[in-house]
């Protein structure tokens, strides 16, 4: 019963941390029509972003605000040089950015080493919860995450570029003749797309390894959450991510923690055949 | 207009010859490791063949025929080390296998296309990828299972194997040859028309009578059959079958080769997956950080040559040949701010 909780308050926790990078792929792949093999990189960038801010600075505090404005920079560059010139095509998008990926994950294996890290977490101690020691640090990821989510729904919903982002995902021509310019749309979309990862990545780094193969694990993860949340729901893609992490935590308390992710991929496989919406179809606007 | 087709049949007489000559002509050259590298150069153009006839020829883009490709692996070493298979039907269960997954797999999946078709068939892959993992007891997981490899042809006393180099050459060059022969029978045949038809639009295609689902399945268990030839071969080669092949890395690099060589073209996977290897063996022999080229080339070529290597060199010999002719429109006027 203990070990049950415990892997489902970290499978939660977990989940909240992917909704922030499935957020970001899911933007997108929705406005530009990219399918990012490289998101999972973006995070694993974050990771290192936080591991080498507390190796200059002494303070991994920092790293939150390090690693989003270097992701964005990145992001924004990628989006200029790489896949500006590919014009959005989706096939030609798989191979440019499966290239990214190959260079992020070389590059981060020249400048920080092959050999996995573990950061500590910067907030020791555990608290007692529903009979169980849960550690501090957990709970704090639990309530950043959560903050960012709703930073970025906020951004979404009630600012002007948040504003544009969702108008020129609902129709880019018209947005276009209204003036928004949407070059500068595409554009502040990836590079938020990959801030939001770079976040999730520092949030993540006390919790998992640091390791320049870090994003391998979390693309499909993230992947299995925009579909099942649905192409395009952002709020269902947050909800997926949840749910799935959720269930596999509490799956892999009674089996193995592979046969949690074969079942979460069967899940995926059910709803792609039978509600290629998404699951919440209908249940948000 | 002939002269290009003229120029093209020279080249892949050229091709042939060179590649007839390898075990002799190589090692004379460079050294006899490069043959083998040869060798593998074949086999995994079969591979990115697969990913070709579906992206190229009926417009459906997987990811995930790297299951189909450990499926034809598992299939010769599961054959061999388990159920004590001599060579022959030991390939032949390797191509079952895969072909046979390809129809279970493909019945679902082509009810999808595009990002959809894309993604079901990484999840499919990914399924039995850590379904491989973690049953042990048949794939022997990561490690994955090595076995002895029984002879090819036995007559009497004497008898031809993969352990005499030329001859495992041959062998390899004869079988990846006899597949993009076929495949060139294909693309010519009413059945490969088809497949172009729904490639360049699905609705048509249905309009003009054509079961769409049904062209769309059976391509995509010919192409399981690509990918099962290739990874069987390339169990044979290797002595052993790993899960790692069949992780979704593999169907990417494979795409990548297709694209890059050229979609939609018979010898552009070859050309790509011949770049990429060479690359790979000539640079990390100096250099471990090779990954960092092939991303490179891959985003360069994308971003510059967009219908590949091969498809490049169609649009320039077509230019230079017909020059003088009337001056034609290259390239369609791109209106996007």
């Amino acid at each position: 019963m203990e070990k049950l909780l415990l892997l489902a308050m970290n499978g939660l926790i977990w989940g909240l941390i992917i909704a922030l990078i499935a957020l970001g792929l899911a933007i997108i792949f929705g406005l530009l029509d990219i399918i990012n093999l490289a998101h999972g990189d973006f995070f694993m960038v974050g990771t290192v972003l936080a591991w080498a801010t507390l190796q200059s600075t002494g303070s991994f505090w920092l790293a939150f605000l390090v690693a989003p404005l270097i992701g964005f920079i990145l992001g924004a560059l990628i989006q200029r040089v790489v896949i500006q010139p590919i014009h959005n095509v989706a096939a030609l998008s798989i191979v440019a950015t499966f290239g990214l990926s190959l260079i992020l994950q070389e590059s981060v294996r020249i400048s920080f080493g092959p050999t996995p890290r573990r950061i500590l977490p910067p907030i020791q101690g555990t608290v007692h919860l529903f009979g169980i020691d849960y550690e501090l640090y957990r709970m704090f990821a639990a309530v950043v995450a959560l903050a960012a989510l709703i930073g970025f729904f906020i951004f979404l919903h009630h600012t002007r570029l948040g504003t544009w982002m969702r108008a020129v995902r609902h129709d880019r021509d018209t947005a276009i003749a209204m003036g928004i310019p949407a070059h500068r749309v595409y554009v502040l979309t990836f590079a938020i797309g990959f801030a939001l990862a770079a976040v999730g990545g520092v949030v993540a780094a006390p919790i998992t390894t640091v390791d320049f193969r870090g994003g391998v694990d979390i693309l499909p993860f993230c992947f299995m959450a925009v579909i099942i949340g649905g192409l395009g729901n952002l709020p269902g893609t947050a909800a997926a991510a949840i749910l799935l992490s959720f269930l596999e935590g509490v799956i892999s308390s009674v089996a193995d923690p592979t046969v949690a992710r074969i079942s979460s991929l069967v899940l995926m496989s059910a709803v792609l055949l039978i509600r290629p919406q998404g699951l919440f179809k209908g249940l948000t606007r | 207009m002939t002269s290009a087709g003229a120029i093209e049949r020279v080249l892949l007489a050229a091709l042939a010859a060179f590649l007839i000559s390898v075990p002799w002509s190589i090692p004379a050259l460079i050294n006899s490791f490069w043959v083998s590298v040869i060798a593998e150069i074949l086999i995994w153009s079969l591979f990115a063949a697969s990913v070709n006839l579906l992206f190229g020829y009926v417009g459906l883009l997987s990811f995930g025929q790297a299951l189909y490709f450990g499926f034809g692996m598992y299939g010769v070493a599961v054959g061999i080390s388990d159920l004590g298979l001599s060579f022959w039907p030991a390939f032949g269960l390797g191509i079952v296998a895969a072909m046979a997954m390809a129809l279970v797999t493909g019945i679902f999946a082509v009810r999808l296309t595009w990002h959809y078709f894309a993604i079901i068939t990484v999840v499919f892959s990914l399924i039995f990828y850590f379904l491989a993992l973690t049953n042990k007891w048949l794939t022997g997981g990561d490690d994955g299972i090595n076995f002895t490899l029984p002879a090819t042809f036995s007559l009497g006393g004497s008898s031809l194997s993969f352990t005499d180099p030329t001859f495992q050459y041959f062998f390899i060059l004869a079988t990846v040859a006899l597949c993009f022969w076929l495949m060139h029978r294909l693309i010519g045949s009413p059945l490969g028309k088809a497949f172009l038809a729904i490639r360049d639009n699905d609705v048509r295609a249905s309009l003009i009578g054509l079961n769409v689902y049904l062209l769309r399945l059976i391509a995509f268990v010919m192409a399981g059959f690509l990918a099962g030839v290739a990874g069987a071969l390339f169990a044979f080669f290797g002595r052993y079958a790993s899960a790692s092949y069949m992780f979704y890395h593999v169907s990417g690099e494979a795409v990548v080769w297709a694209i890059v060589g050229g979609a939609g073209t018979l010898l552009g996977p070859l050309v790509g997956t011949a770049i990429f290897i060479v690359v790979r063996e000539i640079v990390s022999t100096h250099w471990e950080h090779h990954a960092l080229i092939v991303g490179v080339v891959a985003i360069l070529v994308v971003i510059f040559a967009p219908k590949g290597i091969v498809g490049l060199w169609h649009d320039w010999l077509t230019r230079l040949t017909e020059r003088g002719a009337e001056p034609a429109v290259e390239t369609k006027l791109r209106t996007e701010p």
